[in-house]
Formats: C-alpha cells, sequence, structure tokens
C-alpha cells in the first residue's frame, strides 16, 4: 500500500507511457463525452471524468480488428497465412471497477475456458491495469447490485482510491509493487486503509436508492431468469421492444459475441476481420434452415439476459455475466435495458 | 483524441455519432450522447458505419472509356473532356440533364446545381427517385410557406397525441421510432394506421389495420368526424386560415357506409381518433416521405385533417413528413429540382431567379426543365448528354435507355454497377473525407467535418463541379465548402443566417434561420407565417381498389422490414448485410406474406411455393406466413430484385400512380 500526492498522480501514467501505450478516461471536447482512449497527451486524462461511455474492452477486444490474412498463388499452387498481429504492450489507466469485471468476464469467455483465443490472449497479457475507485456512483449505475464496485478487488496491478489531497495505491500484483517501489511512493498505514473503507462506504450509500434496493431483487431476478419461471408474455412484451440495434451488446463491458468476415483487397489477398456482434440479431443465432417464425425476438432479447443474469451463465464467468454499469440503459432505443428488464421482471414477480 | 464527432449519413433522422479515426482509417462507431435527437443512440445501420467506410471498393481514379475500354486518366483530362463535351450540345434545354444525389452535402448539391444552371445551361436537373418527399414538400409549402417538417423530432416527446401512418418507423428510421416510443412511455398516445401489423403498430396503444389502400378514405373520414362533431378547432381556423368551407364540404360526398367497407374500421374507432386529437393538446402525425412517400392528395388530407384540429404552428404539434436518406432535404433546399431554386423557391419568381444570375453573374432558362427519368422513359425528349451523381441502383432500371446516349458522366465514391454505363467516371471522396453540411428531416442543417483523407489525389466532389465549371471557362472561386455555404446563405432566405463558423458543438442549426431567427426555428409558428395558413385543395375523389371475385386477395406492395434503398450501401457493410439478407436466406427467391388463415384455407405452409395472379400477369413465389398481414391481404417486398422485378414491372402504371400503397388485386393457387 502506497500513497501518492493526487497532484501528481498522473506521473504513475507518465511512467507507464515508458513501456505501455497507456489508454485512459478523456473528455473529448466538442461533444463533452467521455472516451477510454489514448490521450493526445497524458494530462489529458481525467480521473475525475464520468464514467466511460464506451466500455473500455475495446483495448483487448477492438471493434474490428485484422487477425491475419492470407493470399492464395495460383502459379505454385500455394496459400500463405500471416497471422502478424502485434498488439502493443497497454496500460489501462483509470479503470473503473465494473469495467475491470467486465475484463474479467472476457478473459473467463475468451481465454479461461477449453479453447484459448490466441488474439485476444495476446491482447491481454500485455496489459497493466490501474483501477479508480469510484468515490461517487454516477446516474446509471448498480455495481453494488452486481457485486462489482465501487472498488476493485482482484485483478489490477495497482488500485487507487482518492482519499482528498491524495491517493491510496494498493498493489495487486508483483508488477504493480515493483513499479511503485520504483517510483519511490510513500508507504501508507492502516489508517489509510480505514480512510478508503469511509469512502467506499459513503460512495455505496450515495447509490440512488433504486440501485440498493435492487440489490435484492437482482439476485431473485437471477433466480427466476435461471429456473425459467418466468411468463412467456413478460418476454414478449421485452422482446417487442427490441429495434435490434446490437447497442446493448457493443457498449456492454462483458458482451463477447464476434463475427468474423472475409475481405478481399486490391492487391488480391484477403484481410480476416474480427468485429463485434450481437445476439439480439437474427443472423446471428439463426442455423441453417432452422427457421421459427413465431418469436425469434424474444428468444433472443430473453437470451441476452440469461446471459447477464443467470446462475449457470454465472458459473463460466465466475460472476455475473452484467457487472452494474447501465450503460445498456442508456442506449436502448427500445428502453428496456437491463437495469428495466429487472424491473419489468420485479413488477410480474410482486403482482403474483 | 481518435474519437470525432459526426453525423450519421445513412438516413434523413440525422443522428449524431462518433468515429474511431486511428491510422487515418476509421475503425469504429460510437453513439453521441449529447446530441439533441439521438441522445446516445444509433439503429442497426449507424452501428456499422464503420465498416461501411472502410470499404476497399472505392474509384480511385478518373476512368475516360475509349473504344468501349475504360483507360485511366488524370483528372484534369477527364474534367476537361466532361466540359467540353457538355459545352457542344446546341439545346442544352432537352440534351443535357443532370441527376443529383440526396446522399450529396448541401454544398456539393448547390454547386451541381449551379453548373447545370449557370454553365450549361439546363434546368434539367433532379434527385434520384424520390418524388415522395416533394409531394410532401408541396402540400406544407403551399399551405405554410414552409417546405419541411413544420414540428421537430426534439419536441416528439411534448406531443399529447401522435399519429403514425404507414411504414414502419422503428425499421426505416429507427431513432425516431424510439422517440415515438419513449414517448408513449411517458404517457403520450401513439396510434398507428396501416395495413400491416407492424413493430411501431406492436408498440402503440391503438393499432388500426385499414384495408390497403383506403388511408386517404380513412384520414377524410376522421375529417369529416371532428367537423360533424364540432370538434374543429374553430377559433384556430377562423383566425388562422382559409379555405376551410371549401374542404368541409369536399368530405360530405363521403357516406358512412363507404368509410367502414373501403377502411374496414368501426365508426366508433374513427371517432375516437377524431375526438383524441380534438381534445389532446398537442399533436404530431409523422409519415415517411421517400422513395416511396404518399401521393399528394393523401398527404393534402393528412394536413389538413391536422390544420383543422388546431394541430400545427405550436410547440409539440405538427404535420412531420420523415426522409429515407440523409441529405433529401437538403437537396430539395438546395434547388435540385427541375423548377426550383434554393429555398423551394419557383423558377418562375422572377425576382428570385434573378437574384440568382447577377450573383451567377450567369444567366439561365426561365422555363423549369423535365426530370432525368421522365426524360429517360420519353423516347422523344432528346436527351443526349447525361451527369449522374452517386446514386442508387435504381438508375439501372433505365439501363436500355441510358445504353442510347451519347455522352454519360458518373460522379461517385464507390465502385458500382452503374459506372459501366458511363464514358467517364470520376472518382469523389467520401463523406468523411471533406467538410459538408447535410440537412435532415427536421431541418436540421449540420456540419460533418472531415475527418479522413481521401485517397492519394482523390477529390471531393464541390472541387470536381468547380473544376468542370472553370474548364467551361466560369469563374467560380471556391477555397472550400465553407465559401460554398457563404454563398447559399447569400441567396437562400431560410439558410441566411447560417455559416461554418456558427457550428459549433453537435446538434446543428434548424432552418429558417435568418436575422429573425438567428438560432434557427424549432418548428413552424403560426405567428411567423406570411400569410395566412391554406388548407390543401382535395380532389374529393375517394376510389379505391377493391377485391373482386376473381381476384380476391389484394396484394400490397412496399419495403420489407430490413429494406434500405437497395441494399446499395448497406451490401458493403458486414452485420446489417447479413441481417438485411437474413429473410433473403430462408426465401431466396422472396415471398409473399399472408395470414395464418389463408394459408390454411390454402392448404399451405411457410416457404410453399404459390402462384399470384392478376389481371397483368403471374408470377411463383415462396409463402411466408405471417402475423402482420390479415386474411385476403396478401404483401410482397419490392427488394428482391429478379423475383418481383418482372411481375411488378407489368403493373408499373399501377403502382406509379398510387405511391407506396400500391395495391394490386390478386388471387393466390397453391402449386
Ligand atoms: S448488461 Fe448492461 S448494465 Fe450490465 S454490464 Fe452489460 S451494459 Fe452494463
Ligand atoms: S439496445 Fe435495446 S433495442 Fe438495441 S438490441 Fe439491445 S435490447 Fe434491442
Ligand atoms: S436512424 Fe438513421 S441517422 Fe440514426 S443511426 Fe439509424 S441510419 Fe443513422
Amino acid at each position: 500500500m502506497f500513497l501518492i500526492k493526487k497532484s501528481e498522480v498522473l506521473k504513475l501514467a507518465e511512467e507507464l507511457s515508458k513501456t505501455y501505450a497507456v489508454y485512459g478516461p478523456v473528455v473529448e471536447k466538442e461533444s463533452n463525452q467521455t472516451f477510454f482512449v489514448r490521450p493526445d497527451s497524458i494530462g489529458d486524462i481525467d480521473l475525475d471524468a464520468p464514467i466511460p461511455s464506451q466500455p473500455p474492452k475495446h483495448t483487448v477486444f477492438p471493434q474490428i480488428e485484422r487477425i491475419f490474412h492470407y493470399s492464395y498463388d495460383k502459379g505454385a499452387k500455394r496459400a500463405e497465412i500471416i497471422a502478424d498481429f502485434k498488439p502493443e504492450p497497454k496500460a489501462l489507466f483509470g479503470l473503473r471497477s465494473c469495467d475491470l469485471n467486465g475484463v474479467q468476464c472476457l478473459d473467463r469467455f475468451f481465454i479461461g475456458q477449453e479453447f484459448t483465443d490466441d488474439v485476444y490472449l495476446e491482447h491481454r497479457k500485455k496489459t497493466f491495469i490501474v483501477t479508480n475507485t469510484c468515490v461517487k456512483p454516477f446516474k446509471q449505475c448498480f455495481c453494488v447490485c452486481t457485486d462489482s464496485g465501487p472498488s476493485a478487488r482482484e485483478g489490477y496491478d495497482l488500485n487507487m482510491t482518492d482519499l482528498g489531497d491524495e491517493y491510496l495505491v494498493e498493489a495487486g500484483s508483483d508488477r504493480g509493487k515493483a513499479l511503485a517501489e520504483k517510483m519511490g511512493l510513500k508507504k501508507a498505514g492502516s489508517g489509510h486503509l480505514e480512510a478508503k473503507k469511509a469512502v467506499v462506504d459513503g460512495s455505496i450509500s450515495r447509490f440512488e436508492s433504486i440501485a440498493t434496493d435492487n440489490k435484492a431483487w437482482i439476485s431473485r431476478v437471477m433466480n427466476r431468469i435461471t429456473t425459467g419461471f418466468i411468463k412467456g408474455e413478460i418476454w414478449e412484451y421485452i422482446g417487442n421492444q427490441c429495434f435490434e440495434c446490437g447497442a446493448c451488446t457493443f457498449v456492454c463491458p462483458s458482451c463477447s459475441c464476434f463475427n468474423i468476415e472475409d475481405v478481399n483487397r486490391k492487391d488480391s489477398s484477403t484481410d480476416r476481420l474480427r468485429s463485434w456482434d450481437s445476439c439480439s440479431f437474427e443472423g446471428y443465432t439463426r442455423m441453417a434452415g432452422d427457421h421459427n417464425p413465431r418469436k425469434p425476438v424474444e428468444d433472443r432479447r430473453n437470451k441476452r439476459f440469461f446471459c447477464k443474469l443467470s446462475y449457470s451463465q454465472s458459473k463460466k464467468y465466475l460472476r455475473p455475466g452484467c457487472v452494474g454499469c447501465g450503460r445498456c440503459q442508456w442506449v436502448c432505443p427500445g428502453d428496456i435495458g437491463l437495469p428495466n428488464v429487472v424491473t419489468y421482471i420485479r413488477r410480474e414477480i410482486t403482482s403474483r | 483524441m481518435n474519437y470525432k464527432a459526426g453525423v450519421c449519413n445513412f438516413c434523413g433522422t440525422g443522428c449524431g455519432h462518433i468515429l474511431n479515426v486511428e491510422g487515418g482509417a476509421v475503425n469504429g462507431v460510437f453513439a453521441l450522447q449529447g446530441h439533441p435527437v439521438s441522445k446516445g443512440r444509433l439503429c442497426v445501420r449507424g452501428w456499422h458505419m464503420h465498416e461501411l467506410l472502410r470499404d476497399s471498393q472505392r474509384i480511385d481514379s478518373p476512368m475516360i472509356k475509349k473504344n468501349g475500354r475504360f483507360e485511366k486518366a488524370g483528372y484534369d483530362e477527364a474534367i476537361s473532356l466532361v466540359a467540353k463535351k457538355l459545352g457542344e450540345y446546341k439545346n442544352p434545354s432537352s440534351e443535357i440533364a443532370f441527376l443529383a444525389s440526396p446522399r450529396s452535402s448541401n454544398e456539393d448539391g448547390y454547386l451541381l446545381m449551379k453548373l447545370a444552371r449557370s454553365v450549361f445551361k439546363t434546368n434539367n436537373i433532379s434527385l434520384d427517385s424520390e418524388s415522395g418527399h416533394r409531394n410532401s414538400l408541396n402540400v406544407l409549402h403551399r399551405g405554410t410557406g414552409m417546405a419541411g417538417m413544420l414540428g421537430s423530432l426534439e419536441d416528439i416527446k411534448k406531443a399529447e397525441y401522435i399519429l403514425v401512418i404507414g411504414t414502419d418507423l422503428t425499421r426505416q428510421n429507427p431513432i425516431i421510432g424510439s422517440e415515438i416510443h419513449m414517448a408513449a412511455r411517458a404517457g403520450s398516445k401513439v396510434v398507428t394506421v396501416g395495413s400491416k401489423l407492424t413493430q411501431i403498430a406492436k408498440l402503440s396503444d391503438v393499432h388500426l389495420q385499414l384495408k390497403p389502400g383506403s388511408k386517404k378514405v380513412f384520414l377524410a373520414a376522421v375529417a369529416k368526424s371532428l367537423i360533424e362533431e364540432n370538434l374543429h378547432d374553430a377559433e384556430f381556423i377562423q383566425k388562422h386560415t382559409e379555405g376551410f368551407d371549401g374542404f368541409a364540404n369536399s368530405l360530405g360526398s363521403l357516406s358512412h357506409n363507404d368509410i367502414s367497407s373501403i377502411t374496414g374500421l368501426g365508426l366508433e374507432d374513427i371517432k375516437t381518433v377524431a375526438r383524441d386529437l380534438a381534445t389532446a393538446k398537442t399533436a404530431m402525425v409523422f409519415f415517411t416521405s421517400g422513395i416511396s412517400g404518399l401521393d399528394e392528395d393523401t398527404v393534402s388530407y393528412i394536413y389538413n385533417l391536422f390544420v383543422i384540429a388546431g394541430k400545427i404552428g405550436k410547440e409539440g404539434c405538427g404535420v412531420n413528413p420523415v426522409t429515407g436518406i440523409c441529405n433529401l432535404q437538403g437537396g430539395y433546399d438546395m434547388g435540385l429540382a427541375p423548377d426550383l431554386l434554393t429555398g423551394f423557391r419557383p423558377i418562375s419568381d422572377k425576382s428570385a431567379a434573378k437574384s440568382f444570375s447577377d450573383a451567377w453573374g450567369a444567366g439561365f432558362p426561365d422555363e423549369p426543365g423535365r426530370g432525368v427519368y421522365e426524360m429517360l422513359a420519353d423516347k422523344s425528349s432528346g436527351l443526349k448528354a447525361l451527369v449522374v451523381v452517386d446514386h442508387d441502383e435504381s438508375i439501372v432500371r433505365q439501363a436500355e435507355a441510358i445504353k442510347k446516349l451519347d455522352f454519360v458522366v458518373y460522379v461517385g465514391s464507390f465502385e458500382n454497377p452503374f459506372a459501366e454505363y458511363a464514358d467517364v467516371v470520376i472518382p469523389s471522396a467520401a463523406y468523411v473525407e471533406y467538410d459538408g453540411t447535410y440537412t435532415s428531416t427536421d431541418r436540421r442543417v449540420q456540419l460533418s467535418r472531415k475527418k479522413t483523407e481521401p485517397a492519394e489525389g482523390v477529390m471531393p466532389a464541390w472541387r470536381i463541379f468547380t473544376g468542370i465549371a472553370e474548364k467551361a471557362s466560369a469563374r467560380w472561386s471556391y477555397s472550400s465548402p465553407a465559401d460554398v455555404m457563404a454563398e447559399i446563405a447569400k441567396l437562400t432566405p431560410s439558410y441566411s443566417g447560417i455559416s461554418y463558423d456558427r457550428f459549433s458543438g453537435v446538434g446543428g442549426i434548424q432552418w429558417p434561420c435568418d436575422g429573425r431567427r438567428p438560432e434557427g426555428t424549432r418548428y413552424f409558428r403560426v405567428d411567423d407565417a406570411a400569410s395566412k395558413i391554406k388548407l390543401a385543395g382535395v380532389t374529393g375523389s375517394f376510389k379505391t381498389m377493391r377485391p373482386s371475385g376473381e381476384y380476391p386477395w389484394l396484394l400490397m406492395v412496399g419495403k420489407a422490414n430490413h429494406f434500405w434503398h437497395q441494399n446499395n450501401l448497406m451490401k458493403r457493410t458486414f452485420i446489417p448485410k447479413r441481417e438485411y439478407n437474413a429473410t433473403l436466406l430462408l426465401y431466396p427467391k422472396g415471398y409473399v406474406e399472408i395470414s395464418g388463415d389463408d394459408a390454411k384455407k390454402l392448404q399451405v405452409r411457410d416457404r410453399w411455393p404459390v402462384n399470384i395472379v392478376s389481371q397483368y400477369g403471374s408470377m411463383k413465389v415462396a409463402v411466408r406466413v405471417s402475423d402482420e398481414v390479415r386474411s385476403e391481404t396478401a404483401f410482397v417486398p419490392y427488394f428482391i430484385q429478379d423475383m418481383i422485378t418482372e411481375f411488378l414491372l407489368a403493373h408499373n402504371e399501377l403502382i406509379i400512380e398510387q405511391g407506396e400503397d400500391a395495391i394490386i388485386p390478386i388471387r393466390i393457387e397453391k402449386v
């Protein structure tokens, strides 16, 4: 445990930038919207900025990415595949706790099961993670209900908590510790840990009543979803409101659906691209010839909520798939973000 | 910062987006939270803009056809050739025509218009197949003087009552559909009127599923009921409008029996609409207005209904046509029509025409020209040369007529089957490669800034048009699109307060923007009208297609769920392409939608083939059993080219005449 003066906290990022491409929360000026990006200069990183509008998952799982390219030499009858992806080492600086949990879900999906995704692994094994405790929640947040915040518990190299004039810096890995020591950070004492606890408790108490209220409800809804005790009409009601835009998936820090596309280039080689996809799309879930004209949208919708809020899925992620960031709520044209869906199901439960 | 704010350039909603620009390429797109209309939402198309912008099938060099084969050429050579060839025609008013694109920026559109008129002396300039919106603008302009949406997309939530007529906005302009859905959730009453149970219909409070082809009768019936029950806004009508008596009288011929037999609705349903519309403090009506928009008469009834209900001219109210393509509204604003100057002023307006020829230092013919499609269809039009800008593929249908022309020029960004018909092809930069403004359906002029460099040497369209003009010895001296906007503002009263330095932040400026209204105008205000609001003239004719013994079904022809503009742009994306083709995979040769009951009666199942027979022809297609259509009505989407084109061509007249609501009486036979 270390301490760093608030005015000097970006020095950590400076130091990291010697070895890593540093990403952090930056407010775009024209739109006043926060993005988790490589800043033009480290000074643009704003640790007090609202939760980034787009989750940081693009740093390890880009919106679109070439995973290899190939060409075919007709004369020699030879095909050549070149998998030349070499993501640069990245430091994610000022990651929010929910988003770290999102990255951990992606880890379990891409590299934590029987199959290992080389491209993802390549991105991931080079990431240095510095989390930033939320001293107050933002309007849409409900991480307290999904056990993913407001302060990170594991999976970081360094975790920072704003204690007023200084940040408490906790090391979660050897390299995190090494960095703090290299920078000669002052050691923190148990009093600082107490202070952090007070900050976190203060933050939790400031979650809107709906979030703390929902805490019990999310686990009850998880129970319902897992056991399939939700009426078809409820899914139909929800499904009818889905515009099939895919936004909920794109903004979700733990969603991992992807599409593979081969694109021919003018030099007659072919790029194999991977890009974000969504379970809300008909084409994503369709199986050849297996066509159900009756309830396709509902089925796709309930799949998403099953993925985010069922025990069977939680077993894969070792946590609920939803990390409580609330982003799907504000991007959804149908107004069926996850918190709303929980409310619908809750209403159904209480009306019985 | 690699994220740069901009405007989605697919449909007329004009949503804000933010593009991820890395290493000179667009590698991602994200929603813009602060945009006043889209507020952080995008639809499936908008979320995949980067897939289109990364497309490598771009035209990278000018080409000139020599002995039937294209050879690469420099810009200078290509531009000189165009200037020289077009300059040689002796009767430009019949020999030269320009087909403009509703996707071009205002600046590009304006310069093309200026090129056609002032340099090549022809008024034959029209927008690609978008007559539907013209119908709407004609009605609104004659009635109020404002040739655009009377309300604003920002104000949808302020409407207590929302009427949606026809097509499924959740698919065609999804973010407008979303705003309507959100308004409904916040307490507005949403009523949809159409012959299909679409998604927006499912989301509404009430869906009136009327018989195909009877919208006009329905609207007239509501107006009639409003007047009969004395619910019309007499004070508003008296104070602000003229033409009420004529309109009221024209409704007399409509009997209550006709109303229910033609629409299939009960009189109570119609009365409820009239009462709700009258008692709501604010109300808006939405209808699509594009390739297959409503006919002028139907739009007139919509407009008149809202005028007599006193639901225009105030906040939260309005008659709101919705454009399908990003700059369709801007295209008309820029005078891309044979008879229009900018700001929807007719060419016959002598003083307006004079201000243009004075400013341009060059005159142009005072007779209106003709539309390109009309000229191509008319074998005796005398057309010899055609300039086409970045179009959809519909023009390929005119291939035969185009092949006979003497000189064809194509200016566009992407490789395209049409380019084959051209003698000269000139590549233009894509929209993110230079500055330009686009006017979305609620008259919102938005600046889209340059974000990436075009491929080496590729020019933006405004430079190409300037180059052609200069080769033809006109003196144009624009150094940027901002200069072009300055000229537009000078010549166009409704744009007079707009200039590039006015665009900061996101959201743009809604015209009219002038000295009196420097911040722009969100909605049409009754006190702003130069004269009294006029009710639209109507035909009073309520003829509709009816089924007969031999042809007992009514076939509707329209857009399929995921159809969007011939898939011309969508097919360059990955995900939307897949989604838009999803139905095609199941029904590769197209389909006809019929109800479950009808399928039972015919003893057919989903994907079984049937014959569709009309008075004019027949075709074989697969059945798609659907809960969206009622018994004895059927639906074919017109996008699946091979399948229905021939069948529909046999009915072309019928379809053109009827617009969106093209109805064909048919019978269906099991194969
Ligand atoms: S489901 Fe919604 S609230 Fe939960 S993590 Fe994903 S985007 Fe955030
Ligand atoms: S964001 Fe909403 S409308 Fe879009 S796919 Fe997700 S649930 Fe459907
Ligand atoms: S509604 Fe139109 S403007 Fe908005 S994201 Fe979709 S295509 Fe783009």
